[in-house]
C-alpha cells in the first residue's frame, strides 16, 4: 500500500526517530512502511491519522498489497 | 539471544531522549533479561537432572521421571515471559518473530526428516544415529530462529 509517511514526517522535520516515538512504535516500523515493505495494523493507522490529523484516505492509497 | 531479542524487538524508541521513551526501552530490556535468565535456569535443570539420573541409577522411575521432567517448570516461565514480550511488540516486530519461529520450526522438520531419511538407507551422520534428539532438535532450532531473525531484520531493514 502506498502512503504518504515520509512526505508528513518532512513537513514536520521529524526524523524516523521521532515519528516512531510519537506512535509507540520501533523505528524499523516506520522506516518499513515508508518503503512500503509492511502495511501498518488498523490501529497504529488510525494513530497515524489522528498524529497528522489527517483522515486515513489522505495517507494511505490503495495498491499492491505488501501484507498487513 | 538477548540480542536477537533486543535486535528484533524491545525497543520501541531509538532515541531516548523522552523519558516515556527510555521506560518502554528499560522494561522491554528488563522484560529480554527475565527471558534469557529463565532459559538460562531451564538448560542449568536440564544439565543437573540428566547427571543425576545418570550418577543415581537405582532411582526408581518415578523419580528419574520426576527428576526428568524438572525443567519444565522454569521452562514454562520462560513461555510465559516470551509470550508477555510478543505481546508488547508493535506489529512489525511480531511478525518478524512469527516468521523467525515458523523458519525454525519448518527448517527443524526439514533437517530432522533428511537425517532420518539418511539413517534409514544406512548412510548414518556421526552423532545422529538416532536423529537429532531432543537437546539436537533445540540446538537447531535456536540456530535456526537467530538465522531467521537476521533474516527477517534484513528484509524489513
Amino acid at each position: 500500500m502506498k502512503n504518504r509517511l515520509r512526505e508528513l514526517r518532512a513537513e514536520r522535520q521529524w526524523s524516523q526517530g521521532d515519528l516512531a516515538e510519537r506512535l509507540g512504535v520501533s523505528r524499523q516500523t516506520i522506516n518499513a512502511i515508508e518503503t512500503e515493505k509492511y502495511d501498518p495494523s488498523l490501529p497504529l493507522a488510525f494513530r497515524i491519522g489522528r498524529l497528522f490529523k489527517q483522515p486515513l484516505e489522505r495517507i494511505f492509497v490503495p495498491g499492491v498489497a505488501s501484507g498487513a | 539471544m538477548l540480542y536477537m531479542w533486543r535486535m528484533s524487538n524491545s525497543s520501541p524508541h531509538d532515541r531516548c531522549d523522552k523519558q516515556s521513551g527510555c521506560i518502554a526501552d528499560k522494561q522491554a530490556l528488563r522484560r529480554s533479561i527475565e527471558l534469557n535468565a529463565w532459559l538460562a535456569v531451564s538448560a542449568v535443570t536440564y544439565a543437573v537432572a540428566l547427571l543425576l539420573i545418570r550418577r543415581h541409577p537405582a532411582l526408581s522411575p518415578g523419580w528419574r521421571a520426576g527428576l526428568a521432567l524438572t525443567p519444565i517448570l522454569p521452562g514454562l516461565f520462560y513461555l510465559r515471559n516470551g509470550m508477555q514480550l510478543l505481546r508488547e511488540m508493535d506489529g512489525l516486530q511480531r511478525r518478524i518473530q512469527v516468521e523467525a519461529w515458523l523458519f525454525a520450526a519448518l527448517g527443524t522438520v526439514v533437517i530432522s526428516t533428511v537425517i532420518n531419511v539418511f539413517n534409514a538407507q544406512g548412510i548414518e551422520a556421526r552423532g545422529l544415529a538416532h536423529g537429532l534428539e531432543v537437546g539436537g532438535t533445540y540446538m537447531t532450532m535456536f540456530i535456526l530462529w537467530s538465522v531467521g531473525v537476521v533474516i527477517a531484520n534484513l528484509r524489513y531493514r
